[in-house]
C-alpha cells in the first residue's frame, strides 16, 4: 500500500498495464497493440521482400535480410547442422527481426507510453518466445536422438545431474528475463527522466533512447544467437562438425 | 470535523481504488513478472510471423542469394576464360607475326637469289651474244679478206702484168715467169695483212 502511494506520488507506475478480460483471460491492451504494430512492420517487410526480392541489384532492405539470413545460416551450419533442424534458420531470423522491431518501439514518445511501447518490456511476450524456443529445442533433441537425448540431463558424471537439470529449467527464464529486464529497465529509465523539469528532460531522453536502440539491437542478436546455441546443445554430435 | 471526515473518506476511496486495481490484475496478482493471458496472444502473433518468414521470406532470400553467388561464380569463370582466350589469341598473333616475318625474309632471300641468278644469266647471255657477234664478225672479216684476196689474185695480177707489159714490153712475155712474179707479190701482201690482223685482235682484248 505504502509502496503504491509512493510510486503514485512520484508519478511512476512500474509494470502497470491497461487490461481487459476476454474469455476469462486477462489481457494487457498496450502490449497487444504494440505487438500487433511490431508484427505488422515485420510482415510489411516480409511482403515487400517477397515482391522485390531479386538476384540482380538488391534493395537496402533485401541486403539487410540477406546479411542477417546469411549470418544466421552460417551460425546454424556451424553449431547445429542445417539438415537436422532446417527450421532453425527461419526461426532465428523471425526472432531477430521481431524482437528488433519490438525493442525499437521504445523510441515512441513517452506521451503514448500508456498504449504503445516496446512489447518486449512485458514478460508475456518474452516468456512466450523463450518457452516456445526451449520446448522446440527439447522436441528437436528428442526427435533426432530419441531416448538418448534425456541422458544429457544427467551430465558427464552423475553428481552433476542436479546442476544440469537446474540449468535446463532455468534456461527459458534466463532467456526471457534477460530480454525483458533490458527493455523494461529502459522504459523505467524514461519514466524517471520524465520527472525532470520540462525544459531539460528532452536532452537525457533523446540520449537514452538512442542508447536504447543499441540495447534493442544487441538483445535481439543475443536472443537469436542463444536460440541457435540451445539448438546446438540439443544435437551435440551434429554440432561437433 | 467535516474536513477530517472528508479526508478519511478520501483515504478510503483511494484504498478501494488500489484494491480494485489489485483485484483487476487477476490471477497473477499485481506482480508484473507473472504472465497472464496476454502470453497466448503474443505466442499466436509470433507464430504468424515465424510462419510467414519460414514460408515466404527465407526461401526467396536464399534463392536470390544462391542465384547471385552462381552469377558471380559464372562471371569469374567467364572472365577467366576470356583472359585465357585473349592470351591464346595474343600468342597465336605473335606466332603468326613471327611466321610472316620468316616468310618475308625467305621471300626476300629468294628474290635476291633470283635477281642474282637472272643477272648472272643475262650477263652470260650477253657474253655469249658478244662472243657470237664477234665470232661472226671475224668470220665475216675472214670471208671478206679471202674474197678480196681472191679478187686481187685474179684482177691485180692481170692489171699489174698489163701495166708492167706496157712498161717493160716483151721481157715479160714468158707466162711462167709472170705468174711467179705475181704469186710472190701476193704472198708479200698476205704476210703484211696477217701482221695487221694480229695487231687489231690485241687492241680489242685490251679494251
Amino acid at each position: 500500500m505504502s509502496e503504491h502511494v509512493l510510486a503514485a506520488e512520484g508519478g511512476i507506475q512500474v509494470g502497470q498495464h491497461p487490461q481487459v478480460t476476454f474469455l476469462g483471460l486477462t489481457l494487457n491492451v498496450d502490449t497487444m497493440i504494440s505487438t500487433v504494430i511490431a508484427a505488422l512492420i515485420v510482415l510489411g517487410f516480409a511482403v515487400y521482400l517477397r515482391i522485390k526480392a531479386t538476384s540482380g541489384v538488391p534493395t537496402g532492405l533485401q541486403l539487410l535480410f540477406e546479411a542477417v539470413t546469411d549470418q544466421i545460416e552460417r551460425q546454424v551450419e556451424e553449431n547445429v547442422g542445417i539438415r537436422t533442424a532446417p527450421f532453425v534458420v527461419p526461426l532465428a531470423v523471425a526472432l531477430f527481426f521481431f524482437i528488433l522491431i519490438a525493442n525499437w518501439m521504445s523510441i515512441v514518445p513517452h506521451a503514448f507510453a500508456d498504449y504503445v511501447g516496446p512489447p518486449t518490456a512485458d514478460v508475456n511476450l518474452t516468456f512466450a518466445l523463450a518457452f516456445f524456443v526451449i520446448i522446440l529445442v527439447h522436441i528437436t533433441g528428442f526427435r533426432t536422438r530419441g531416448v538418448q537425448y534425456f541422458r544429457h540431463f544427467l551430465g558427464p558424471v552423475p553428481a552433476m545431474a542436479p546442476i544440469e537439470v537446474i540449468q535446463e529449467i532455468v534456461r527459458p527464464f534466463s532467456l526471457s528475463l534477460r530480454l525483458f529486464g533490458n527493455i523494461f529497465a529502459g522504459t523505467v529509465m524514461v519514466s524517471i527522466i520524465a520527472l525532470m523539469p520540462e525544459f531539460i528532460h528532452w536532452l537525457p531522453t533523446t540520449a537514452w533512447k538512442l542508447f536504447e536502440l543499441a540495447i534493442g539491437l544487441i538483445q535481439a542478436i543475443i536472443f537469436a544467437v542463444l536460440t541457435i546455441v540451445y539448438f546446438a546443445g540439443a544435437n551435440p554430435e551434429e554440432g561437433a562438425h | 470535523m467535516s474536513a477530517e471526515a472528508l479526508s478519511t473518506q478520501d483515504t478510503v476511496v483511494q484504498d478501494t481504488v488500489a484494491q480494485d486495481t489489485l483485484a483487476q490484475d487477476g490471477g497473477g496478482g499485481n506482480n508484473f513478472l507473472i504472465p497472464n493471458g496476454t502470453i497466448i496472444v503474443e505466442l499466436v502473433i509470433f507464430l504468424v510471423i515465424f510462419w510467414v518468414i519460414w514460408r515466404y521470406v527465407v526461401p526467396p532470400i536464399k534463392r536470390v542469394m544462391n542465384q547471385r553467388q552462381d552469377m558471380v561464380r559464372r562471371q569469374i569463370e567467364e572472365s577467366r576464360q576470356a583472359s585465357e582466350r585473349l592470351e591464346a589469341a595474343e600468342s597465336k598473333y605473335q606466332e603468326a607475326l613471327n611466321e610472316a616475318r620468316t616468310e618475308a625474309a625467305k621471300i626476300r632471300e629468294n628474290a635476291r637469289a633470283d635477281a642474282q641468278r637472272i643477272k648472272e644469266d643475262m650477263r652470260e647471255q650477253a657474253d655469249q651474244e658478244v662472243a657470237r657477234i664477234r665470232e661472226r664478225g671475224e668470220e665475216q672479216l675472214t670471208t671478206q679478206r679471202e674474197q678480196v684476196v681472191r679478187e686481187l689474185r685474179s684482177e691485180l695480177g692481170a692489171l699489174a702484168v698489163s701495166l708492167a707489159g706496157r712498161i717493160v714490153g716483151e721481157s715479160l712475155a714468158d707466162e711462167s715467169q709472170r705468174s711467179a712474179t705475181v704469186d710472190r707479190f701476193i704472198d708479200e701482201l698476205d704476210g703484211m695483212s696477217a701482221t695487221d690482223g694480229q695487231a687489231t685482235t690485241r687492241t680489242g682484248e685490251n679494251r
